[in-house]
């Protein structure tokens, strides 16, 4: 499988080529784009130029990375244009960009070439730190270049019946990370209330918090349990903050009106994302089995479209996972079909006020897609430049989810000129 | 290749009673001049900008001119009449790390409860002496024959 991989890229059309057909397209978000498809490996040189004082290691992530590793190595990248790269370690025989160190620049590598100049990213000051309870403080809360993440728990009950989606490993992750480093399996409120009052006393480092986990199906209607975890939660972070509201987003299941009336009641929450992961119903039943049962694909966009009317335009968002509608047997055997099956259902969600993100789809060891293959870099990029025409089209901001506040969506990259 | 910045170019940069003036253009060729007093020297022969709106015009400007190799030009005029106009790409933004949080300390230290959103790194490709004698000078060299003959009159 990996030699095979390493033969794919290889035949594929080289990144000039494909930037040629797309001159309008910036060249540094086509190079994110296709370091997060292939991944990158640090040379010896670029490990030992490492200053764990400085750069931030990897710190427990909610999935899995694609050498199935946990390493102390940096945890992600940033382009000279502010872009964040979200990327995993990944084998070399996979055919991965090199990050290399020379003349005291990190630089990233493509088939030997250097073809940027990237920085890792910064060390939080808070990193070191430890809770009250004893805990890592980058245990609890972790640090993208501007953001907090919390996850609060990384189980799904989806897995335990089974029915997790297929190109997700957070359970595998999950046991790894509890076994490897002692990251907790649920986080308290008060540890994450701690945390975050260390890591805001950073002047100019956090323009935002995202708290996600895994679905909790539980309780007297279904996600029940699981709002009632994000309330306690939203509420013990928001006691740092002297306003009721505080930019934030919370990533989670399709909660019906009640759920999301509490949520944005009761919490200083801002934004609400509850992601589809493919935008096509017959694919959602076979990729998403656990979702398609339990609210179905018309369901779930009904709670998205109901979710505008208590928080907003502008402030609701779908996140997808860009390619894994050509996963086989099942998806789209061209890349033409995908792309317009996708964009005409993203059109549908912004019309009624919802934005449409997608991440690069990494066929990651810990899940049940293990062995797809990505599509091509031609592909990735018509979707980010489709997604964000939809949103520009039809006036939707996406300010909790763009290049600062999160950093892993290409299409809301381009929101930076919108 | 760079242009070097002299010792009274870096001077106008860095003098507080300089007129700074950033000029950008859009996706469209749509021109947008704003006065940036915040531009400075970057200390190593490149100026630095601060943003303090992301979503100003002259913040996406120069996230297009990044990503489509555009250029930027700056128009100093100091106190004592010294004009320059500089020439120049941007070749970085800084949104995090330590130069950002030093200029975010700073900016909300002497200017109150402000935001940042970026500081720039422009490179100087070019630097041209704007003041009228030099400029005249370089006018009459270059096209002798553009006079008002009034002017020569006996
Ligand atoms: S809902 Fe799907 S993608 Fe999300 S954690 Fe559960 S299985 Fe993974």
């Amino acid at each position: 499988m990996v030699a095979l991989l390493k033969e794919i890229y290889r035949a594929e059309p080289s990144f000039d080529e494909v930037l040629a057909e797309h001159p309008r397209f910036p060249r540094l978000i086509a190079r994110k784009i296709d370091v997060q498809r292939r991944g990158v490996h640090y040379t010896e040189a670029a490990e030992k130029a490492v200053d764990p004082a400085v750069h931030q290691l990897r710190s427990p992530y909610i999935f899995g990375s694609r050498d199935g590793e946990i390493k102390p190595l940096p945890e992600s990248l940033l382009l000279r244009d502010g872009t964040t790269i979200l990327v995993d370690p990944t084998p070399l025989d996979q055919n991965p960009y090199v990050v290399d160190y020379r003349d005291g620049r990190f630089v990233l590598l493509d088939d030997g070439q250097r073809v940027e100049e990237v920085d890792l990213w910064p060390k939080p000051s808070y990193y070191d730190k430890l809770t009250t309870s004893g805990l890592p403080m980058s245990h609890i809360v972790s640090a993208r270049p501007q953001r907090l993440n919390v996850f609060q728990s990384s189980f799904c009950y989806f897995w335990a019946d089974k029915e997790g989606c297929q190109f997700c490993d957070i359970v595998t992750h999950t046991k790894q990370q509890r076994d490897e480093i002692g990251v907790p399996n649920r986080l308290r409120p008060e540890d994450v209330k701690e945390t975050v009052a260390e890591a805001i006393k950073e002047p100019g480092r956090f323009t935002n918090l995202c708290l996600t986990a895994g679905s909790v199906t539980k309780g007297k209607e279904i996600f029940d349990l699981e709002v009632e975890f994000y309330i306690e939660l939203l509420q013990a972070i928001g006691e740092n903050f002297r306003t009721k509201k505080f930019p934030s987003q919370l990533i989670a299941s399709a909660f019906n009106e009640k759920q999301l009336a509490r949520l944005y009641n009761e919490t200083g929450l801002t934004s609400y994302t509850t992601d589809l992961e493919v935008l096509n119903e017959e694919l959602f039943g076979w990729i998403c089995p656990g979702k398609a049962r339990q609210v179905g694909y018309q369901g779930w966009k009904q709670r998205l479209v109901n979710a505008v009317d208590i928080f907003g335009r502008g402030n609701v968002g779908t996140g997808i996972v860009g390619g894994v509608e050509t996963a086989q047997p099942s998806g789209f055997k061209s890349e033409h079909d995908a792309l317009q099956s996708t964009l005409a259902e993203a059109d549908w969600l912004a019309a009624r006020g919802v934005t449409t993100v997608y991440i690069v789809w990494v066929p990651r060891p810990g899940s049940a897609f293990r062995d797809q293959k990505a599509p091509s870099l031609d592909y990735f990029i018509r979707l980010a430049k489709g997604l964000q025409d939809i949103r520009a089209s039809h006036g939707l901001k996406v300010d909790f989810d763009d290049y600062r506040r999160c950093g892993n969506h290409p299409d809301s990259d381009l929101a930076r000129l919108q | 290749m760079a242009a070097i910045l002299t010792p009274d170019v870096i001077a106008l940069l860095d003098s507080a009673e300089t007129i700074k003036i950033l000029a950008t253009v859009d996706a469209n060729g749509a021109p947008d001049a704003v006065e940036k007093p915040s531009l400075h020297h970057g200390g190593d022969g490149t100026i630095h900008v601060l943003e303090f709106l992301e979503t100003s015009a002259a913040n996406r400007n120069l996230t297009h001119a990044i990503w489509f190799g555009g250029s930027v030009s700056i128009a100093l005029h100091g106190a004592d009449g010294h004009r320059v106009q500089i020439k120049g790409r941007p070749v970085k933004l800084h949104i995090t790390g330590p130069l950002f949080q030093k200029h975010y300390v700073r900016a909300r230290e002497t200017l109150g409860d402000v935001d940042l959103a970026g500081v720039w790194v422009i490179e100087p490709d070019e630097v041209i002496d704007e003041r009228f004698e030099k400029v005249r000078a370089r006018e009459d060299a270059a096209h002798p024959d553009f006079i008002h003959l009034d002017r020569i009159a006996v």
